[in-house]
């Protein structure tokens, strides 16, 4: 497979003379100046591989997977973005979209329920926060989607493998290792080595360690807390840059070998890696993590947004995000977290600050991409690793629970509230059964919204409903 | 058959191909975690066959009977193990004193897991033993259980003791103990495998990833030897056998019938050639290559069955063979996050890692001790290396050089810019660099080197590629 598509790249034709991209013949700084324009990437990006030894190893990687696979799909550029919120800890649902008409809702929570005359109302029986404010304001105007009961088969209540089961959709299989972004974005292109697929800042995370949600088998998406912590700390940049060009075209970065491959009957005999290829492998990274690291400050660097987000990371977070569409990075797929939603005790004050900053850091978030003129390219989503029990607790709080809504946030949204709100009175160990099966929202968000085929990245074909307006 | 492979055997040096100092940084590397220059000179001195033989001398036991003290683990002393004292413990309670006493040891738990990482990382850098130490890491990444699953920090160390005291004896009796070992017994489910209602995960991992490898043996094998383990658990501290929960039926396995229990299985297992195949190949790739010639791991599998699997001869064979000492071998192996680290510390004559978040970075790198991502272990080779941890490794690697100390960055004295590069790749990178390299470390130097230039070129040997292998 892999070594089909390095061929295909080869005898496309290419017209390496008269491409405006083709007199990069290694300065970096060259590069940068055309690396802003995926389009006319896509057009010239032949010419590139028969220019140098210097250019980023998913350049050349990548030109023939998007001329082929991704014409359709876009890059970020100028194609849709999915922003991906997880709260972490198991965001409180029945407080975040309260059945405010709901006795049962009143009863079982007397310390910690929201009293109906505060509750944000979107109709008789359900309606927000009183901290969602600026959220109720999206909703209104049909840039908000809820999901109601969204969960899946036999919760499972711990945090670390229920964040996993959401990552990877697949409940059953622990030693999955790969995220179903991850296996999007491996489905979407294969190349020639397996840890760069394509441009890695195809996919961003903001944080420090890569969610498992962005892993793929082939694909890793870039991950970093800060854009400034996403660079070279050495005194020169050149030198760093110097030290690790790579040796020749002549030494190829060719697939590693698998395990599974090495000393098996029947395979191929396949030759040692030489400390050579490891070197270009290494360097060609090297060079990628600089491109991509050298695009985000400066889009960043640029950035002055006409709103205010909320302080702290998730609000930086979400700015940053808004920075880097704004600058037209290739990125399809941006993943940010908001945690401390794990409210066993005295959560009322807790969770409405949880609240107030998920609300803020949204609403500025859209009204940046509005004023960017980038909101319709954009569908948001937020998801916990589960919901919490239907009763408080005995220290004014709640435990860990089950089924929860799912907002999307969009200005191509079709509907307001999806699915049924589940009973709270017909319970599974006390925790709301869920309606909607996660991976039909997944699976809805693959086809719908990236026009992607979700059979082979979700296993089986899960039921899915119309998210956007076509 | 008989005969060992060409390949495998002995290197013997020679005018044209001496034991030298590149050799014997290859050997340190690979069966420990680097070599300083006066190690070096300790090792060439004995020649390849006595320096492994030194390697391989140690104690067969665990730390604690080897004259250290092991983890401080004073947070979670004097608190029963035991399920039914802890039991017993909990009754004596109000149910307030029992959520406090719950989260004390939540938090005293994972303090000492993360206590127990540092220690080893310690003892990997500073211990008597390091090969002991090198497979007790490798065995981490094969019998996997992680502390995210196993909450008890004391089961999380006795594995690691059992890990280490197993490490170079004998498979059969290594893969009988890891059986029995608690967190074992928690993580892969046996400790809910029972008669009647088989758990087979345990089953299907001792098939699949520990003795085996995936193909050999069938779905139904899984299911009978799922029902030979049944009963085997533990009691909150050791390894007990709960006749009423074991099936006493017949199991048919590997189209064998009897009344077998788990170690029966074991010994069935152990008869297959598959099985030794399977394990001296990983042993090779871990320590030699990732590809070795054909008959190679066949003639290692020979030989592992040959010994009744003891470790000791296969792993003498490895480290002395030819096929280690090729050139396709030396140099060629990406650095562990952990063996990056630890190296580091060991080649720059670091003694106070403080003010470097070592868990942190780790974890950035993709491999934190006693957290394995998942039961396969970590994959490593060019996986351990995307865009996110390449900063990090150069980052941390330039940290590190942070804290060389002032009066080591030239013990000598030298003044010749040609010389104190030389001394520092040699004790660094111990392989040639070539000449363009040198040139620009050089002249970082300048004329006349102080130690602030001195510790600049060193940022430098650190920011090349060559540093990232071993």
């Amino acid at each position: 497979m892999q070594g089909d598509a390095e061929s295909k790249v080869l005898s496309l034709k290419c017209s390496p003379v008269n491409s405006p991209l083709s007199t990069l013949n290694s300065p970096l700084t060259t590069m940068k100046d055309h690396m802003h324009s995926r389009r006319l990437f896509l057009q010239h990006g032949m010419a590139l591989l028969a220019a140098t030894p210097t250019i980023p190893m998913f350049l050349d990687n990548t030109a023939m997977a998007f001329a082929n696979a991704v014409a359709s799909q876009d890059s970020g550029k100028d194609g849709k973005i999915l922003v991906i919120v997880q709260l972490s800890g198991g965001n409180d649902g029945l407080n975040t979209v309260i059945p405010h008409g709901d006795d049962a809702y009143h009863r079982a929570r007397p310390a910690i329920g929201k009293a109906a005359k505060d509750v944000l109302k979107i109709d008789g029986y359900v309606g927000l926060n009183p901290n969602l404010a600026p959220l109720k304001s999206l909703f209104d105007n049909g840039q908000m989607s809820i999901v109601q009961g969204v969960g899946y088969p036999n919760p499972n209540r711990s945090h670390f493998r229920s964040m996993d089961i959401w990552q990877t959709a697949e409940p059953d299989d622990e030693r999955n290792t790969s995220g179903w972004l991850g296996r999007y974005f491996d489905s979407c292109c294969s190349g020639a080595d397996p840890t760069n697929q394509m441009d890695p800042s195809s996919g961003v995370s903001i944080g420090e360690i890569q969610p498992l949600a962005m892993k793929g088998e082939k694909f890793s998406a870039l991950s970093f807390e800060r854009p400034d912590s996403f660079r070279y700390k050495g005194k020169n940049l050149d030198d760093f840059v110097d030290l690790n060009k790579p040796l020749s075209d002549a030494t190829p970065t060719r697939d590693a070998p698998r395990e599974a491959d090495a000393g098996r009957r029947g395979k191929p005999v396949i030759a040692p890696v030489t400390e050579d290829e490891q070197l270009n492998f290494l360097s060609r990274t090297a060079l990628d993590a600089q491109a991509s690291s050298d695009r985000i400050l400066r889009a960043t660097g640029a950035h002055k947004p006409g709103v205010s987000y909320p302080g702290g990371e998730f609000g930086n977070g979400l700015k940053t995000i808004a920075a880097m569409i704004r600058a037209e990075m290739p990125t399809r797929v941006y993943y940010v977290s908001l945690g401390g939603f794990d409210t066993h005790a005295n959560q009322a004050g807790r969770h409405d600050q949880l609240m107030t900053q998920l609300a803020q850091g949204i609403g500025a978030f859209m009204e940046d991409l509005r004023a960017q003129k980038n909101d319709e390219r954009v569908l948001l989503m937020t998801f916990s690793e589960f919901g919490r029990r239907v009763v408080q607790n005995a220290s004014g709080g709640t435990d860990h629970g089950a089924a929860a809504p799912l907002m999307l946030f969009g200005s191509r949204l079709k509907q307001g509230l999806i699915g049924k709100h589940p009973s709270l009175t017909d319970l599974d160990a006390g925790d709301l059964k869920y309606n909607v099966d996660f991976r039909s929202v997944y699976a809805s968000i693959l086809q719908n919204w990236l026009d992607t085929p979700s059979k082979p990245i979700l296993g089986r074909q899960y039921q899915t409903f119309d998210l956007v307006r076509g | 058959m008989a005969r060992l492979h060409p390949a495998l055997e002995p290197y013997s040096p020679s005018s044209d191909d001496p034991f030298d100092a590149t050799k014997v940084a290859h050997l340190l590397h690979r069966a420990g975690f680097g070599a300083t220059l006066e190690e070096i000179d300790a090792y060439r001195s004995l020649g390849p066959k006595r320096a492994v033989e030194k390697l391989l001398d140690f104690p067969d036991l665990p730390v604690e009977e080897q004259g250290d003290e092991g983890p401080d683990l004073s947070g979670i002393e004097g608190y029963p193990n035991n399920f039914a004292e802890r039991r017993k413990l909990f009754e004596s309670k109000t149910p307030q004193e029992r959520m406090e006493l719950q989260n004390m040891l939540q938090r005293a738990n994972r303090e000492a897991v993360l206590a127990t990482g540092l220690w080893w990382l310690q003892r990997m850098v500073t211990g008597p033993t390091p090969l002991q130490e090198k497979l007790t890491l490798f065995w981490h990444g094969h019998f996997t259980t992680s502390a995210r699953d196993e909450r008890s920090a004391w089961l999380m160390w006795q594995q690691n003791e059992t890990l280490r005291r197993n490490a170079a004896g004998n498979f059969g009796a290594f893969v009988k103990n890891i059986s029995r070992d608690p967190a074992m017994l928690d993580y892969l489910n046996n400790q809910q495998n029972r008669k009647g209602r088989p758990n087979e995960n345990y089953a299907r991992e001792l098939m699949e990833l520990f003795t085996l490898g995936i193909g050999n043996y069938t779905e139904t094998d899984i299911k009978e030897a799922a029902r030979a383990f049944t009963g085997w658990g533990h009691d909150g501290e050791s390894y007990i056998f709960r006749p009423s929960l074991h099936d006493e039926e017949p199991k048919k396995f590997f189209g064998v019938t009897g009344k077998f229990d788990g170690d029966d299985v074991i010994e069935l297992i152990l008869k297959r050639n598959e099985c030794a195949n399977y394990i001296a190949g990983k042993l090779y790739r871990f320590f030699v290559a990732e590809t070795a010639e054909d008959g190679v791991l066949a003639s290692l599998g020979f030989l592992l069955r040959e010994s009744k699997y003891e470790l000791r001869p296969l792993l003498y064979t490895l480290f002395s063979s030819k096929a280690f000492y090729a050139p396709t071998a030396i140099g060629t192996q990406i650095k562990s996050p952990v063996h990056l680290l630890t190296s580091s510390a060991r080649l720059m004559g670091i003694d106070n890692p403080s003010r470097i978040p070592l868990m942190g970075v780790l974890e950035q790198m993709g491999q934190v001790p006693l957290n394995p991502p998942n039961v396969k272990g970590w994959p490593g080779g060019r996986m351990w290396i995307n865009t996110s941890t390449l900063f990090v490794r150069y980052n941390t690697s330039l940290l590190m050089v942070s804290r060389i100390n002032e009066k080591d960055l030239n013990p000598n004295r030298l003044s010749n810019p040609r010389e104190i590069v030389a001394y520092w790749l040699g004790r660094l990178i111990q392989r040639p660099i070539a000449a363009a390299k040198r040139a620009k470390l050089e002249s970082e130097l300048g004329p006349r080197p102080d130690n602030g230039a001195i510790r600049r070129m060193i940022e430098l040997i650190v920011s090349m590629p060559e540093y990232q292998l071993c």
